[in-house]
């Protein structure tokens, strides 16, 4: 026991020790020590030499106060000789802070006036890192958890090891004279300036938001990246977008590494309020972005084609406007695919003028469920981007069925015929599963010739009767038949269903309808009758939208009928006879789903949009 | 230390000289009134006069002395009780509880502030190890059957004071206010909010507000530097208290009775008493066993046998906290931001058991099983009344009892080891050795 007793106490006596040694001996005191030595033995004046003879070590700060929140800088507690000339050619972190005339340091009678006083701005204000620490760990921010490394220098060890050396460099400190240097085009910020041309020539301001700049919903919030994520995220999120959410749909755009860093540093320099706003500018600028003329202020600054152009100087235009605005990052055409969004190969073909245009300005006007967001080009653009893809209209040569299928239904349909198509998951609806022998072999030849021939409208199913000749169209169904549907197909007998809705529309009917819906229906069609109930999740293919307009007015009422009735085979809707449905209460039914798309008014209203 | 220098009553009464050349004996004297006790009647005496050490009996049974009976974790739990107040109390120059401060603290702390990341590691590791020693206490308590009576209701103040320590490690959680401080309160508060009917205005209550910020920081600072330290001292004076008068550390009944003297632990030199000696009445001690005389007996002296079972238990702990403190630094994550939540948000890892419960059932795991399982520790000594069993590990006629208390703590045991090492992102779960 006392033995014991005695080990303990010794112990205690040893740890003792040790905090004391630590506590006192600090390497901030040998670095000051140092530079006092030096700077004796360079002192000219008695009265120099007296004050550095006295001077002991001790801790050294800036208190910051008017760059945000309050400062404590102590880094010139090591680097003690930042603002001394004479330790030019000494190392770290025995050395002078380099003087430049691009940070506006002025050399007057030989002597250097700095633009950047550090007793002003301290020294985290351009270079982060954290100023309260006084170990190289903790003030250059090696510690994984400090938000802010010191630019440009420090990476920090969990950071990913391909990325590690593109996150040096001095370009990176840009990002911070950008919170007080907001101007557009500020020539000391020339990456910032490149990585807001890139941000909107890539696209990226179609799906992010950043407060002011741009109103993307479909992706994270900008606003706040550079304070939110540190450099090595935000490069992995350009170059590996679903690195940190497996789910990202975020396309790759492919950047070279100069273009990558440009937009890398110009994310960082996104910090929500910065230093050179007042929180009253920030919201007024809030305001304003919300106001809808505001747009214009970046189509000025962008070069918008003469409106004069015409014929092929405007495709050409639009061939340029296509590339410069990345649609291929999503889109396809010709051999550049971007994996995401259809085809435009055959847009000319395919589509007219009328839903190029209204598409472009609104994609929701004509697939209702497009998740493409609404970019804000200049009218010219849109016109000239139009002019181009009504311009594709060379037919793909005619070749095999398997090879027609492979060229151009595989990227919905997929190569299985399953309907899992490389891009089938950005569609709504989703693609039409091919091997359910229990829909296609359901459906009259007819009505599948149909939906081949003039496409399903309101959706990503393409009308391929404008660019394949009917007997292709044929060859092609009878592959699919036999590639994917396999069993041996029997004709289906018509079934016995009104030609027309044999109830009269009107609001009693429609109101009957309704509480029908919403009993039986709203399951999976939820509510709003969009498609989106609280079952639809589970189900694939999902139910349909049935505001869907475009999709609503191009089917007759036989065909609601019939799916109403005896149910879509392969699908999960259900035979609504067989759960004591009468025809009557499918006509009011049909009525309620009638009434919410009216005809015509919508594609009005959607171009006025 | 001098001789006591007594002078005869009616003599003349000492000069100034010599009151001044006596002075340092005579204040000594009057401080420390006992010498170093070298016979019994100044063993008892010392124990008995002096004010820390009164709390202890004259003499203690050998049993309570055995290491692997107590293990001595009452002890530790509050050693480190007194660690955490010392060095709590340095901290408390240093700390503001304010949002827009108390993480630079926390930097000046770790940066400039002199022994500043020294004690804030003491502190932090001496809270952990209190949660843990006191559970591990209570578990002791249970396993050897000393909540029986006369001891129900100290047992009692037991679970209280194990759920104050709860208390006081989860409010102190908060105070360095950085991702992990802000995220696992939000977890825990949540937690409370599950409460059926008062949950939501508990929550309220506790954080001042619908989310975590400036006013539960404050309150919560409020709760962790001075109710509930207040709360916990008090609780532990009647603690220990109780533990006298009821006749000290429970054990088993002393098998025969003793004719010869026992070995003590040290010789114990004895000493006649005076014939005429007035013997005053010092209290009513309650025991199954009455004792008047010089019986002999399993008792020995608190002085030294006792106290250096205590000194060594604290020097013990303090050498195991330095040692900790200085060899691994206590987290300082980043600093808060309320938009960014890690993923998977963690509960301090007492709570996690609770948190992998509330991942299957987020009332019965965060709530109902944890409110059964105080209620039924609570109402332990009062449901399990059969005497037998008392003072003896894992005690045959107490096999019910704790077969179902190992049962429950295992289960919580292994549900926070799966909450801490087998739960990323989105509380799925991962192998730590992927």
């Amino acid at each position: 026991m006392r033995l014991a007793l005695a080990i303990a106490c010794f112990v205690i006596l040893i740890v003792h020790g040790l905090v004391f040694y630590n506590q006192f001996f600090h390497k901030w005191q040998d670095y000051q020590t140092t530079y006092y030595d030096q700077a004796l033995s360079m002192a000219k004046t008695p009265a120099e030499k007296s004050s550095l003879a006295d001077k002991s070590p001790r801790i050294e700060q800036i208190i910051v106060t008017q760059f945000g929140e309050t400062r404590v800088d102590r880094c010139t507690t090591c680097h003690i000789a930042m603002d001394d000339p004479r330790f030019e050619k000494y190392g770290h972190p025995l050395k002078t802070h380099s003087y430049s005339t691009a940070l506006g340091d002025r050399l007057v009678n030989g002597k250097w006036e700095r633009r950047h006083k550090f007793s002003d701005f301290g020294c985290t204000v351009c270079h982060d890192g954290q100023g309260r620490g006084l170990k190289p760990e903790y003030s250059h921010g090696e510690d994984e958890y400090w938000p802010e490394p010191l630019l440009g220098f420090m990476v920090q060890a969990n950071w990913r090891k391909e990325f590690q050396p593109k996150l040096k460099g001095k370009d990176y400190l840009e990002s911070a004279c950008a919170q007080c240097h907001t101007e557009e085009n500020f020539p000391g910020t020339p990456t910032v300036t490149e990585g807001r041309k890139l941000f909107f020539s890539q696209n990226c301001y179609g799906c992010h938001k950043i407060e002011g700049l741009s109103d993307g919903t479909l992706a994270p919030d900008l606003t706040e990246a550079g304070k939110k994520f540190k450099l090595d995220y935000l490069w992995e999120s350009i170059v590996d977008p679903t690195a940190n959410l497996a789910t990202s749909f975020m396309p790759n755009f492919h950047l070279s590494d100069d273009k990558v860093r440009a937009l890398v540093v110009f994310l960082k320099s996104r910090k929500g309020l910065n230093f050179a706003e007042t929180s009253l500018a920030h919201y007024r600028a809030q305001l304003n972005a919300k106001r809808p003329g505001s747009e214009s202020k970046e189509e000025a600054s962008t070069p918008s084609p003469a409106p004069t152009l015409a014929g092929p100087a405007l495709v050409a235009q639009g061939e340029k406007l296509l590339t410069d605005h990345a649609c291929t990052a999503c889109h396809k055409l010709k051999a550049t695919d971007g994996g995401i969004a259809p085809d435009l190969t055959y847009e000319g073909l395919i589509k007219d003028e009328d839903w190029i245009g209204d598409h472009f300005k609104n994609p929701r006007a004509r697939v209702p469920d497009s998740i493409m967001p609404s970019f804000r080009f200049a009218d010219t653009e849109f016109r000239a981007m139009t002019a181009f893809l009504v311009a594709q209209h060379t037919p793909p040569p005619a070749t095999a069925p398997a090879e027609m299928y492979k060229a151009l239904c595989q990227r919905c349909h997929g190569e299985k015929g399953d309907g899992h198509g490389p891009i089938a998951w950005y569609l709504d609806p989703y693609p039409r599963d091919l091997t359910k022998a229990g829909f296609i072999n359901s459906k009259s030849i007819d009505r599948l010739r149909h939906s081949v021939k003039t496409g399903v409208a309101g959706t990503s199913m393409p009308a391929w009767g404008k660019l394949l000749p009917d007997d292709q169209i044929d060859g092609m169904l009878k592959y699919v038949f036999a590639t994917f549907t396999k069993d041996v197909r029997v004709e289906p007998r018509p079934r016995k269903v009104p030609e027309t809705n044999p109830v009269v529309s009107n609001a009693a009917s429609i109101d009957r309808g309704q509480r029908t819906f919403l009993d039986r229906c709203a399951g999976c069609h939820g509510k709003k009758a969009d498609g989106k109930g609280p079952n639809s999740l589970d189900i694939l293919p999902r139910p349909r939208n049935l505001r869907n307009a475009w999709f609503i007015n191009s089917v007759d009422d036989r065909r609601l009928f019939d799916s109403i009735s005896y149910g879509v085979q392969g699908t999960a809707m259900p035979s609504w006879v067989d759960y004591g449905l009468q025809t009557s209460d499918i006509g009011d039914l049909v009525n309620f789903i009638r009434s919410l798309n009216p005809q015509a008014t919508r594609s009005i209203n959607a171009r006025a949009n | 230390m001098s001789d006591t220098t007594t002078h005869k009553a009616g003599a003349k009464p000492p000069g100034l000289l010599t009151n001044l050349l006596e002075l340092p004996a005579n204040v000594w004297n009057s401080v420390f009134r006992n010498r170093l006790p070298e016979d019994d009647l100044g063993r008892s005496s010392t124990s008995f006069t002096n004010f820390f050490l009164h709390i202890h009996p004259v003499k203690v049974h050998q049993n309570t002395l055995r290491p692997l009976y107590t293990l001595g974790l009452g002890l530790m739990s509050f050693f480190l009780f007194f660690v955490l107040v010392v060095t709590g109390v340095l901290l408390m120059f240093y700390y503001v509880p304010s949002t827009t401060q108390a993480y630079d603290r926390m930097l000046d702390l770790r940066g400039s502030v002199a022994f500043g990341t020294f004690l804030r590691n003491m502190h932090r590791w001496s809270a952990h190890g209190m949660v843990a020693m006191v559970f591990l206490h209570m578990c002791r308590v249970f396993l050897t059957g000393s909540y029986k009576k006369p001891r129900e209701f100290n047992w009692v103040i037991g679970v209280v004071l194990l759920l104050v320590t709860l208390g006081l490690s989860f409010t102190g959680y908060l105070l360095p206010w950085d991702q992990l401080a802000f995220w696992a309160i939000t977890v825990g508060t949540s937690i409370a909010g599950y409460a059926p009917l008062v949950g939501q205005q508990m929550k309220f209550l506790l954080l001042g507000d619908t989310t975590v910020g400036q006013e539960a920081l404050l309150r919560f600072y409020v709760l962790h530097v001075a109710v509930l330290p207040v709360v916990a001292t008090l609780l532990i004076a009647i603690h220990f208290w109780r533990i006298r008068k009821d006749g000290g550390l429970s054990r088993p009944d002393d098998a025969a009775p003793i004719t010869a003297a026992a070995p003590a632990a040290l010789s114990v030199r004895a000493v006649p008493l005076a014939k005429d000696k007035v013997f005053g009445l010092q209290g009513f001690v309650r025991s199954t066993t009455a004792k008047f005389g010089n019986v002999p007996d399993r008792t020995v002296f608190t002085w030294p046998n006792l106290l250096i079972a205590e000194l060594f238990v604290f020097v013990l702990i303090l050498a195991v906290i330095l040692v900790l403190a200085l060899a691994f630094n206590a987290p300082l994550e980043q600093p808060v931001n309320v938009m960014h939540p890690p993923n998977p948000a963690k509960a301090p890892w007492y709570f996690l058991g609770l948190q992998e419960m509330v991942s299957y059932s987020a009332f019965w795991g965060g709530i109902g099983v944890p409110t059964v399982f105080v209620l039924l520790l609570l109402a332990a000594p009062y449901l399990d009344r059969k005497p037998g069993g008392v003072g003896v590990w894992f005690a045959r006629e107490r096999f019910l009892a704790n077969t179902l208390f190992v049962t429950i703590v295992v289960l919580n045991i292994v549900f926070m080891i799966i909450g801490t090492f087998f739960r990323g992102p989105n509380w799925e779960f991962v192998s730590p050795w992927r």
